[in-house]
């Protein structure tokens, strides 16, 4: 039992010698001459302005929750356009009432002015 | 498939009515008035009621039988109804306080929904969205108060404590599911081998717990008090009568059809909750001194005394549990809006406060008299027939320790109900008649509202009239128990 698992423990040995030999290797040879462009963030977005852990506005959050309503409704959307053929008025019904349900619940959020950024 | 919608129409009916109160409000431009909003949701109650009585004896299931649509089911819903409505009217002082009185109506309204959903769920799928459909709007009116420190700690803890029991459950759901390989309770029930089995046993314990929960059972029940005082008080009588009621609706109709007792014996782990439950209830509410945690012990303490009956495990079991349920939501009902009424005038919640009350408002002294009686279980009040049930339904299963441990306990509650009325009746400050320095008696002449009178009014009438139809009321429970005991 023990036994069969040899050729795994072989290559967990063999991948880690791997990956770090030639990581050793470069760090022992390899000439180091760091400059500001050399040490600035590689492919990681527009740097930051200014600190980063800031208080920002909690209307951020209403925002996500409305996107969120959106996205569920694009979920559920997709499979049921799939195969809406086959499966009758009912189904046409129930997706009307998911989206009014929806609707609703965006009418009143937007009524009650969280699109409003103030 | 079975899209019967006919049998989900009083949900439909409480939805809708709890949508059009959020909608309308936030489409008039100055708000809708606490009358009018009364109005939409004592009309969805009402077209709710009446929907959910022509669904009587129809006994069937829907919803490929995750929903049942049976007596029992009916029972309940009819109950959360009338609950809800006397919360609704018992709220108007603090609707007319607060802001957002429309969407306070329409998470009551879904709450109420929920609740509804639980009592019928027959799958565990619909159990556990149901469960999460009251958690949820019960979390956010526990923490009505955005501004208030203790009402937000309230609805934090609700909802943090109800998302780990929600966990709780669902693991023990996903045993049973793995187990069965179903997830309707009666094909449960025919897939459950015979003979004692560990994987078994934890899904019962963490279906138990999950409810437990729900039920605020010892151990399960810490949130119960810190909950109790910080939500808004119309809140926490929803809270202890409705949401309890629905847990146990649940639980009874869990253990009766996917867990017969032929096959896995629950009774001694449930009877072990119930004392257990029982016993920490009333001893720490002997010690409160303010009136709401005092009656959250309490609540905890009734609600071991319904577990005895649900530990009977039999139709007259499941008839008693019924019984006191009803009982109990009139009862507390009473209580805590005879507390709404006496915090409108005194702004206090310290029992010391309610010293000479009877001088300054009789009419409240008495009600709470009633209901706390009722409480206690003192005849001729509807607490004692409901516990007279419950024990008998637990001796006619050979569960007699069980039964002296709830009649002490009841002897015990006595004395903090009992300390109440004696302040109420006897004390004033300086004993005798209340004098000048005595907090009721210094204040103005403001009077409950008339929807508190109303409200207060019936469940005293409530009190009364299923004590001494007892008989009666119990015969309908024990039909409806028909539909789910074995």
């Amino acid at each position: 039992m023990v036994a069969s698992f040899g050729p795994i423990a072989m290559a967990v040995v063999i991948a880690t010698i791997f990956g770090l030999l030639p990581l050793g290797i470069s760090r022992l040879v390899a000439p180091r001459k760091p400059d500001s462009v050399k040490n600035a963030p590689y492919e990681c977005g527009v740097e930051t302005i200014g600190p980063t852990m800031i208080q920002f506005k909690n209307h951020f959050y209403l925002y996500a929750l409305i996107f969120v309503i959106f996205d569920v409704e694009a979920v559920f959307l997709f499979p049921w356009a799939v195969i809406f053929s086959q499966l009758g008025t009912l189904a046409l019904v129930e997706m009307f009432v998911f989206v009014g349900l929806l609707l609703v619940g965006y009418a009143y959020a937007w009524r009650k002015g969280a699109l409003d950024w103030v | 498939m079975n899209f019967n919608l006919v049998l989900l129409m009083p949900e439909i009916a409480l939805t809708s009515a709890a949508g059009l109160a959020i909608l309308v409000d936030a489409f008039s431009p100055r708000g809708l008035s606490r009358r009018f909003l009364l109005w939409i949701a004592g009309g969805g109650i009402a077209i709710s009621a009446a929907l959910a009585l022509r669904l009587l004896g129809t006994n069937t299931s829907a919803f490929n039988g995750a929903i049942a649509v049976d007596d029992y089911a009916v029972f309940f819903k009819l109950l959360f109804l009338a609950a809800t409505l006397l919360v609704l009217l018992a709220a108007d002082t603090f609707m007319e306080e607060t802001r957002h009185r429309a969407e306070f109506v329409g998470l009551l309204l879904l709450a109420t929904t929920g609740l509804m959903l639980l009592a019928a769920a027959m799958d565990l799928i619909t159990l556990y969205i149901s469960i999460e459909i009251s958690s949820l709007s019960i979390a956010f009116l526990s923490a009505w108060d955005k501004r208030g420190l203790r009402s937000t700690e309230a609805g934090l803890k609700y909802f943090l404590l109800s998302a780990m029991s929600s966990a709780v459950l669902l693991y023990g759901m996903a045993l049973l599911y793995g187990l069965t390989g179903h997830t309707r309770l009666d094909l449960i029930a025919t897939q459950i081998g015979q003979g004692p089995n560990a994987a078994l046993f934890l899904a019962l314990a963490m279906l138990l717990a999950g409810f437990g929960f729900k039920v605020s059972a010892v151990p399960f029940q810490m949130w119960t008090p810190d909950v109790y005082e910080g939500a808004p008080l119309p809140i926490t009588a929803f809270l202890s009568v409705a949401s309890k009621a629905a847990g146990f609706a649940a639980t009874v109709r869990v253990l009766q059809i996917a867990l017969p007792t032929s096959q896995t014996d629950w009774t001694v782990l449930v009877a072990a909750l119930a004392a257990a439950t029982m016993t920490v209830g009333n001893i720490v509410a002997l010690v409160q001194t303010n009136m709401k945690r005092m009656l959250a012990y309490s609540s905890i303490a009734q609600a071991g005394y319904v577990l005895v009956g649900v530990a009977a495990a039999s139709q007259l079991g499941v008839s008693a549990v019924m019984f006191y349920l009803l009982a109990y939501t009139a009862t507390n009902l009473a209580a805590f809006i005879a507390c709404i009424a006496i915090f409108n005038l005194t702004d206090s919640e310290q029992i010391g406060d309610l010293r000479g009350l009877r001088w300054r408002s009789p009419w409240l002294a008495f009600a709470l008299a009633v209901s706390l009686l009722s409480l206690a279980g003192l005849p001729p009040f509807v607490g004692f027939f409901a516990k007279l049930y419950v024990f008998w339904a637990a001796a006619d299963r050979g569960l007699l320790w069980l039964v002296l441990v709830g009649v002490v306990n009841s002897a015990v509650s006595l004395y903090y109900y009992a300390q109440v009325i004696h302040d109420m009746y006897i004390t004033g400050i300086g004993g005798g008649e209340p004098g000048v320095g005595d907090p009721v008696t210094t204040l103005g002449p403001r009077r409950p509202s008339p929807g508190l009178s109303t409200a207060l009014t019936l469940a005293v009438i409530g009190v009364l009239v299923f004590g001494v139809l007892s008989g009666f009321f119990f015969g309908i429970g024990d039909v409806a128990a028909r539909t789910v005991a074995r």
